[in-house]
């Protein structure tokens, strides 16, 4: 029962989609330093189209951190549909945790081991020393070093769910009947087949973007 | 205008019960494929992953082995439990062969991580970068294999409800062993205590 309670307390722990591309609710960062970085991954994601985002907490109030960034990454929907080329930063100031989560379009880009070593050798000295705008400049700028090179194409489409060719002769000749005989139901019937889209926008919106849990986690 | 014949009262009642019948059929076999197909890819991710793991152990076992009198038990576990992860084929629809699969997995998963704890009464071999990079991976494929099989477990959940209930059943039914149902992972036993080591 408990145990049930606490799983729902956790699900339901994901926090909103960000709003910008470097989000600061530790005042972990110096204000200048969170525009700068904001505006660098903004032009990053006009001028290459991958969605790279930092998010900066206090606490995890001990969730799991793996987990709860599978899950928060999956709820954001970070990176371009299709191709997953999103990745996320997280840093929790109080907890003196550091997790990038990489979308399943820039895992060759940037590998668990590369990750880990941004976390380790670029991140967590400079955080050690005190220098938090440069620990956090640094480790987007390693991220963003390490995705250059080529784009990745993005994932194969799942081929079409098939139906056999008989059910499609029967459910041709239902709609050709249909439309001899209720010209105005057999539109509808094709209607409701066609209409499915999607958008995008202005600004800061995630795309649908996926991880698989790839990344790397550390602690200073 | 004209009243229509008994004749066409008939007719339009044949038409629109083959529509309903047709339609609902055709929208009800593509949904269990949808669904079908869903968890099959899904199943390809785990089994990827899987693959990963598994891939990974070659190279760790060469770094640990460079390591002076590295305890040979371990080492030897790790192997032992890469081969037969390697002997077990997986099936996503018999029970038998699943749990056999996933009890191949969980042990590799328990040989490595008992080599990682082995692995830090060595700090010569843990600073080297070699070693911090297999580490990395592996703790990564990790985080991967538990997201994978929690999104094949949903996946597989949607499949099977939607296969049993009515009427979907009936033209799951129809197909037999196009549509049997899937198994699920348990979660791991003794997944929540620390692995034991023995010095």
């Amino acid at each position: 029962m408990y145990a049930a309670l606490a799983v729902i307390a956790l699900l339901a722990s994901t926090p909103p989609a960000p709003t910008r591309w470097v989000e600061d609710r530790a005042a972990f960062l110096s204000p200048g330093a969170r525009e700068t970085l904001d505006a660098k991954l903004a032009g990053y994601q006009r001028a290459t189209g991958h969605q790279v985002v930092v998010w900066i907490d206090k606490t995890l109030q001990g969730a799991a951190l793996d987990d709860w960034a599978a899950r928060t990454f999956e709820a954001w929907r970070l990176g371009r549909q299709g191709s997953d080329d999103g990745l996320a930063i997280f840093i929790f100031a109080e907890d003196r945790t550091i997790d990038i989560e990489v979308g399943y379009g820039l895992e060759d880009k940037v590998p668990d081991a590369v990750a880990s070593r941004i976390i380790r050798e670029v991140m967590t000295p400079r955080l050690q020393a005190g220098d938090r705008d440069a620990a956090v400049a640094g480790g987007v700028d390693a991220v963003l070093a390490a995705i250059e090179g080529k784009a990745w194409t993005g994932t194969p489409a799942t081929a079409p769910p098939a139906m056999p060719t008989w059910l499609y002769v029967v459910f041709g000749i239902i709609v050709v009947l249909l439309f001899i005989k209720f010209p105005r139901v057999g539109m509808m019937v094709l209607w409701s087949f066609m209409g499915r889209g999607g958008g995008g926008g202005g600004g800061f919106s995630p795309g649908g973007g996926r991880s698989g849990g790839g990344g790397a986690r550390g602690k200073w | 205008m004209r009243t229509i014949g008994r004749l066409g009262i008939v007719t339009i009642s044949i038409v629109a019960g083959l529509f309903l019948l047709g339609g609902s059929c055709v929208f009800t076999y593509n949904k269990l494929v949808r669904l079908d197909q869903a968890a099959k890819a899904q199943w390809a991710q785990v089994e990827n992953v899987y693959q990963r793991r598994a891939d990974l152990v070659p190279n760790l076992v060469e770094t640990v082995k460079g390591a002076a009198a590295f305890e040979r038990e371990t080492i030897t576990a790790v192997t032992e439990a890469r081969s037969r992860v390697g002997q077990v084929a997986p099936s996503i629809t018999n029970a038998e062969q699943f749990r056999e699969y996933q009890r191949a997995q969980d042990q590799l998963g328990g040989a490595l991580s008992r080599l990682l704890v082995v692995a830090e009464a060595y700090p010569t071999l843990t600073a080297t970068q070699g070693f911090r990079d297999l580490q990395a991976q592996l703790e990564g494929t990790e985080n991967r294999i538990t997201v994978e099989r929690m999104r094949y477990n949903e996946a597989a959940r949607a499949f099977d409800t939607a296969r049993a209930s009515f009427p979907t059943s009936i033209v799951a039914g129809v197909f037999g062993d196009r549509f049997a149902a899937k198994q699920y992972f348990a979660a791991k036993a003794g997944s929540d205590e620390p692995p034991k080591v023995k010095f």
